[in-house]
């Protein structure tokens, strides 16, 4: 009969040291456990006992060894744990019950004829025990082994796949990743059930020790490319890593730009079509958004539903994204210049209006301007981070403060409050959250330029931006690719989005080393040569009738 | 991969190109017309000409030397001491060229846009952007001229376009010149305003096939030429020679003359005088570029971030020197002209000894 | 890495001090609303007894040499920001009356900028040109010469190409204060006379600065509008004001510019004709719907000759003569092109007659000979002066074809 000690051994044996358990640990990182459970015992207690969560259990394999489980309660299978550690352990398998067990044999049969788990390690490093147990596992010490069962038993609960929230497409799929890394891993791996698809891992947070993966397509991208990722991602030193975006900060190239230099997607089908071009995923443990290095400008204004709709159809709406991309950035300058500045170049009847218009308006264009663009500003704030239901009444209060009684008060003038509204509009029409976060941060800037010296500003300060952009390398390739540095094979989907046919390469400037997406040779359905099949039956069956 | 040749010939070609096109492109029919009356773009196809005698001088030098830049041959073929005289005059040229190339632009905005705003500033405003812009690589430097090259075309050929509903066959004729006086001064103007193309100098070490710099500078003297004998063709037509003498700016004022259709845009003069913003930019980065990176090489200098900011005072200084547009024009004319001795004839100079002594560079692997 | 970025820091520093230091000024910014929007200028010949109105403003009497020219008066149509309604329809428009949308100021001054600064004097907004569509010029001024109003206005960079100068028969500020009832700004209104006249084919192009390049031209004159306000404050263009290098020396009749533009063959064409012929008897009115014309110029002993050939092809638009008439007989239709000829033939050389009267070349057969004889110009003209000697003496030959291709929706 197993004796049953209680679980709640939090008195027993505890120690208060003067260092924290990392540290400790960190000074102790080589020890081993020897043959005695009690020794064991008292070295995880004096670790980690004082928290409440932690179980142990102490109770006799086969009947006649002493032994000792340790999980963390909230982060394991509990029916597993009774089902498929306790109640193995404590029964002999049928087929050795007639047998009796040498103890130098023990180790070999538990882990060889007992155990059902199939994830299950022999280790004798206590560190190493003491993080199993930190990420869900279940450590079994039995008297008289040298080593310890780390088993596999985490469970967390976690939200169920859904919709992409940020990336919405009508037509496409519809998952999204979650926080669980293995359960995003197994969303690409779904998709792309290759061999080449390779999946390395790190820790990276020195808490945190955040599980990190790289994904990348074996004899696609670039072996160098892997590397560099690697080798910026090793040198990442922080605590903690909460969310991919962090990861982002470390690795990028240009800290200072406003323009972001990784893309990032909370899409699997993304992943796959980037994997596939020859680009490198990082995923990291908790974050439902993962990162994709090296990253290009066009990569912002590009969706996934370009490619999923037919060709045409989608080029003219890229071309609208770039139009509402440019609206966003230098409408509201381009106003203010010509309204201070130069109100020769609009027809003279729009400008005796538009001077009717802002009669009465006590301030300069410019300021008139960065008022309402800021007020703009804190109402999209605002209601971000509102719950929806209220959210919804807030709208209300702006557009009627802003859209009516700014005018009616003679605050602002109609047309302004149109100009913003329109890079407003602009602005959401980016698909990319932080890029049309960077456009709407760098049109203040070109609003001053306007401001000061009117289109001859605005030009500079386009300028300034151009030369930034064109400085700008995400992990070295140039950020404007593959439009400069000029490669037409890439042009082809760029501003336009040819058909897919035609898009036979993957990007030049990601240097991959396999060049083409697919074969020519291989048999295509050919429209010409179906046709006939399709549209011969039609008489037959109307005779039949 | 080789990573210090990266330059295309495409790069190249756009880099001679958006060099060309510059501020000299406003004043350009008035020159070409002064000297050739309605033979204008006959007398611009002549400079021209002269212009891309020069290049191709500097391109079989940079053929024979792929590795190295004008600089840095120039002490092997004449020796150390007489090439520091020839390099500190290419030093000082050019960063005249670029003072003057930012005080005519200054001096255009405050004309014709903002008035009141002090010739200082616009100058300033210019140096500026074209110093923080030299402070990148010589490969950032090829992609910038190379993203702002059609930039620049689709203003100068949208004026050209939009003019014509208003030109004139018949003010082009007779297109041969009536008389001799004051055209060849013309066409070493006009010559004077492809001095820009002394860049492949410095870009042929770059590029990734030396050999495809003939090509590059083929296509960059047909298309930014082109668009000078366009622009003057298109300023005459409109126009006719006789008023061309009253205009100062005879580009500025056909952008004036036009207006989009449906009256979008009234009229383009300050839209077209703020697009042109980049063609300057790109002219005053090629010289001040070309200054910077002469003064590093010559001084043996590891890097040249600093000294980009370093001579922009000096450079600042020449610009407010000229008193008045009219003495500023006079500079412009006479140091052009002294520059086709520095950018054509020390080239010149060089290719010969050069042939003589039977010297040339390492050649590059050509891919 | 730590000592790049923390000199990035620094140097970003820098800049945005070099930066702000241009913040210390908008020099240039004028709010639209701030600016006294000029859409029209009048120009007129000042009376002896109102030249003691002028204020002195860019000299002081007897310290400063004032000009020694006459003095001009000068009136501005200015915009009235919010009197003009925003949008279409918004609260009728102005109703005619200019006082509601306009502002009319008129001063005196030696020149045209003198009067500007006068003005401007009085005015608290600063004056702004880009929007001059209209300056219009009395006839008296423009016999005296535009000399220096085509200076000011060429020198101001603000002006349009696109603006158009009129010479009105009498006084000019008349049309500044007239309120035509189409358009909301009574200049507005003048200038789509002009502009639609063009699209009718009623009227050359003429834009102020075709003006000057004309008038630059060795071989050529320039030409204005010459137009005339009406009772209804409606406004007749009353034909072509040619001039004779700076100066005005006559002034066509409406008609005489269709002649103009045949010569020219310019297109849309918009004239019609009073055809007469004599077999049936009977009168129609041809509508022109298209031209063109070829000119030669040869050397003939020493004095240029041209020949003009000019295509006429018109549609008749009206039978006066009543029923006897039927005009789908082709027979008919030869004879009204026969009749029709003849009279534009010698309706064209009337005009290049009267031109070649008052010495002035319109159509800049000039440039013809300095186009494709160069070397007979280069020897024997040269320059302006001696083309407007020589023009007189010029012969011409004028062939017209007229073609008569429809007759409207009735069969006869």
């Amino acid at each position: 009969m197993p004796i049953f000690h209680g679980t709640n051994t939090k008195k027993h044996q505890y120690k208060s040291t003067d260092a924290p358990p990392s540290e400790f640990l960190a000074s102790h990182k080589d020890d081993r456990i020897n043959e005695s459970i009690e020794d064991t015992i008292a070295f995880i207690m004096k670790l980690i006992g004082s928290n409440t969560d932690l179980t142990t259990r102490r109770f006799r394999v086969f009947g006649e060894y002493e032994a000792v489980l340790f999980y963390y309660t909230n982060l394991v299978n509990h029916t597993n744990i009774n089902v498929d550690i306790l109640k193995a352990l404590m029964y002999k398998p049928d087929h050795l019950s007639k047998k009796t067990i040498e103890k130098h044999q023990l180790k070999d049969i538990l882990l060889n004829d007992t155990l059902y788990q199939s994830e299950t390690k022999l280790e004798s490093n206590a560190a190493l025990l003491v993080d199993g147990i930190m990420r869900g596992g279940t450590v079994v010490a039995v008297e008289g082994i040298d080593e310890a069962f780390v088993i596999g038993t985490r469970t967390i609960e976690s939200r169920s796949i859904d919709q992409p929230a940020t990336e919405q497409v009508i037509r496409g799929p519809r998952e999204g990743f979650v926080e669980l890394l293995g359960t995003n891993i197994s969303l690409i791996r779904y998709r792309l059930p290759s061999a080449d698809l390779r999946i390395d891992a790190m820790e990276i947070g020195q808490r945190t020790k955040s599980k990190v993966a790289i994904c990348y397509m074996d004899g696609i991208t670039n072996p160098a490319l892997v590397k560099d990722v690697n080798s910026r991602l090793s040198k990442i030193h922080i605590d903690g890593i909460l969310d991919s975006g962090y990861l982002e900060q470390f690795i990028e190239d240009n800290h200072f730009s406003p323009f972001p230099q990784v893309q990032y997607t909370e899409r699997p089908d993304k992943i796959v079509a980037n994997l596939l071009e020859g680009r490198v995923a990082i995923l990291v443990d908790g974050s439902p958004l993962a990162l994709v290095v090296p990253t290009v400008f066009n990569q912002f204004y590009q969706t996934v539903e370009d490619y999923t709709e037919r060709y045409l159809l989608m080029s003219a709406i890229r071309l609208a994204r770039l139009v509402a991309l440019m609206f966003s950035l230098i409408f509201p300058s381009l106003y203010v210049a010509i309204i201070s500045f130069n109100p020769e170049l609009i027809p003279t009847e729009f400008a005796v209006a538009v001077a009717g218009g802002r009669a009465g308006v006590p301030y300069p264009a410019i300021i008139e301007v960065l008022i309402i663009e800021t007020s703009m500003e804190v109402l999209r704030e605002a209601t971000i981070r509102l719950p929806q239901q209220v959210g919804g009444a807030l709208s209300i209060v702006g557009v009627l403060v802003i859209g009516q009684a700014a005018v009616a008060a003679g605050f602002a003038s109609p047309i302004t409050v149109v100009t913003i509204a329109l890079t407003t509009i602009g602005s959401f029409a980016t698909p990319a959250y932080n890029a049309a976060l960077a456009l709407r941060l760098l049109r203040f800037p070109l609003i001053i330029m306007a401001g000061l010296f009117g289109l001859y500003g605005i030009m500079i300060g386009l300028i300034l931006i151009a030369n930034h952009l064109l400085s700008l390398r995400s992990f070295g390739v140039p950020y404007l690719s593959p439009l400069v540095p000029g490669n037409f094979e890439g042009m082809k989907d760029l501003i336009i989005r040819g058909p897919l046919p035609w898009l036979k390469k993957r990007p030049h400037f990601l240097q991959t080393t396999d060049r083409t997406r697919f074969d020519e040779q291989q048999p295509q359905p050919s429209p010409s040569g179906r046709e006939p099949e399709l549209l011969k039956p039609l008489k037959n069956d109307d005779n039949g009738e | 991969m080789d990573q210090s040749r990266q330059i295309t010939a495409m790069q190249a070609g756009a880099i001679m190109g958006s060099t060309i096109i510059g501020v000299g492109v406003l004043p350009l029919p008035l020159f070409a017309v002064r000297a050739g009356g309605s033979a204008a773009p006959l007398v611009t196809l002549i400079g021209l000409l002269v212009g891309s005698i020069g290049l191709s001088i500097i391109i079989w030098l940079g053929i024979r030397f792929p590795r190295k830049s004008i600089i840095e041959y120039s002490e092997d073929l004449i020796g150390r001491w007489p090439s520091w005289i020839g390099s500190l005059l290419i030093i000082g040229f050019f960063a005249v060229l670029t003072s003057l190339a930012a005080r005519e632009f200054g001096e255009v905005v405050v004309t014709s846009v903002l008035k009141s705003t002090p010739v200082e500033v616009t100058v300033i405003v210019m140096l500026l952007l074209a110093a923080i812009a030299t402070r990148n690589a010589i490969t950032t430097f090829a992609y910038m001229h190379y993203f702002y090259f059609p930039l620049l075309l689709v203003p100068g050929l949208l004026i050209v376009a939009l003019s014509l509903k208003n030109a004139e066959a018949i003010n082009l004729q007779p297109i041969w010149m009536q008389h001799s006086h004051g055209v060849i001064r013309g066409v070493l103007t006009i010559a004077a305003l492809f001095q820009g193309n002394f860049i492949m100098t410095m870009v042929i070490p770059s590029m990734i096939a030396p050999r495809k710099s003939i090509k590059a500078g083929f296509w960059g003297m047909t298309i930014g030429g082109g668009l000078y004998v366009v622009i003057v063709a298109a300023a005459v037509a409109v126009f006719g020679a006789e008023e061309i003498k009253n205009l100062l700016w005879p580009t500025l004022e056909l952008a004036k003359a036009t207006s989009l259709p449906a009256n979008v845009l009234e009229r383009l003069d300050a839209a077209f005088l703020a697009v042109w913003v980049t063609a300057v930019f790109t002219t005053l980065l090629t010289s001040y570029y070309l200054t910077i990176y002469a003064t590093r090489q010559i001084f043996r200098l590891a890097d040249h971030k600093m000294l980009s900011f370093f001579m922009l005072p000096f450079v600042f200084a020449m610009a407010m020197m000229p008193q008045n547009i009219v003495q500023m024009y006079d500079i412009v004319e006479q140091v052009g002209q002294i520059g086709l001795c520095i950018t054509i004839g020390y080239p010149a100079l060089l290719i010969m000894i050069s042939l003589m002594r039977k010297k040339r560079g390492k050649p590059v692997a050509d891919q | 890495m730590p000592t790049s970025s923390y000199l990035k820091i620094i140097y970003s520093v820098m800049m945005l001090l070099m930066a702000s230091s241009l913040l210390t000024g908008c020099w240039d910014r004028v709010e639209i609303d701030e600016r006294a929007v000029v859409l029209g200028v009048s120009i007129d010949k000042a009376a002896k007894d109102e030249e003691e109105h002028e204020s002195e403003v860019t000299h002081v009497e007897g310290s400063l040499p004032a000009p020694v020219k006459d003095m001009v008066h000068v009136a501005v149509q200015i915009a009235l920001p919010g009197r003009i309604p925003l949008g279409p329809g918004e609260s009728g428009g102005a109703s005619g009356n200019p006082g509601q949308t306009l502002w009319v100021v008129d001063v005196f001054g030696h020149s045209i900028d003198d009067a500007f600064m006068n003005l401007q004097q009085q005015i608290s907004s600063k004056l702004f040109f880009g929007h001059l569509r209209v300056i219009v010029i009395s006839e008296e001024v423009a016999r005296r010469g535009l000399a220096n109003i085509n200076d000011f206005f060429r020198r101001n960079s603000e002006v349009r190409r696109m603006a158009w100068l009129m010479v009105s028969k009498g006084n000019a500020l008349d049309l500044m204060k007239a309120a035509p009832k189409l358009e909301r700004i009574p200049t507005l209104y003048l200038m789509s006379t002009l502009d639609e006249g063009i699209k009718m084919g009623k009227f050359p192009k003429d834009y102020i600065g075709i003006f000057w390049s004309n008038m630059s031209k060795k071989g050529q004159e320039g030409f204005l509008p010459y137009i005339e306000l009406k009772k209804s404050d409606n406004v007749e263009i009353k034909g072509l004001a040619y001039f004779k290098g700076e100066k005005m020396v006559g002034a066509t009749k409406p008609l005489e510019i269709a002649g103009y533009l045949g010569l020219r063959g310019i297109n849309p064409a918009g004239y019609r004709a009073v055809i007469t012929i004599d077999n049936p008897p009977g009168t129609v009115i041809t509508n022109v719907a298209h031209r063109s014309s070829k000119i030669k110029v040869r050397i003939n002993k020493g004095i240029p000759h041209f020949t003009i050939d000019v295509m006429l092809e018109v549609n008749v638009e009206e039978v006066i003569g009543g029923e006897s008439l039927a005009i789908d007989n082709p027979n008919i239709l030869t004879e009204i092109e026969k009749k029709q000829n003849e009279a534009s033939v010698k309706f064209y050389e009337d005009i290049i007659k009267k031109t070649q009267r008052k010495k002035s070349d319109i159509f800049g057969f000039g440039e013809y000979v300095r186009a494709k004889e160069p070397g007979y110009w280069k020897r024997h003209i040269g320059t302006k002066e001696q083309w407007e000697k020589r023009y007189p003496d010029a012969t011409f030959d004028v062939h017209v074809v007229t073609k008569i291709r429809r007759i409207g929706m009735k069969a006869k």
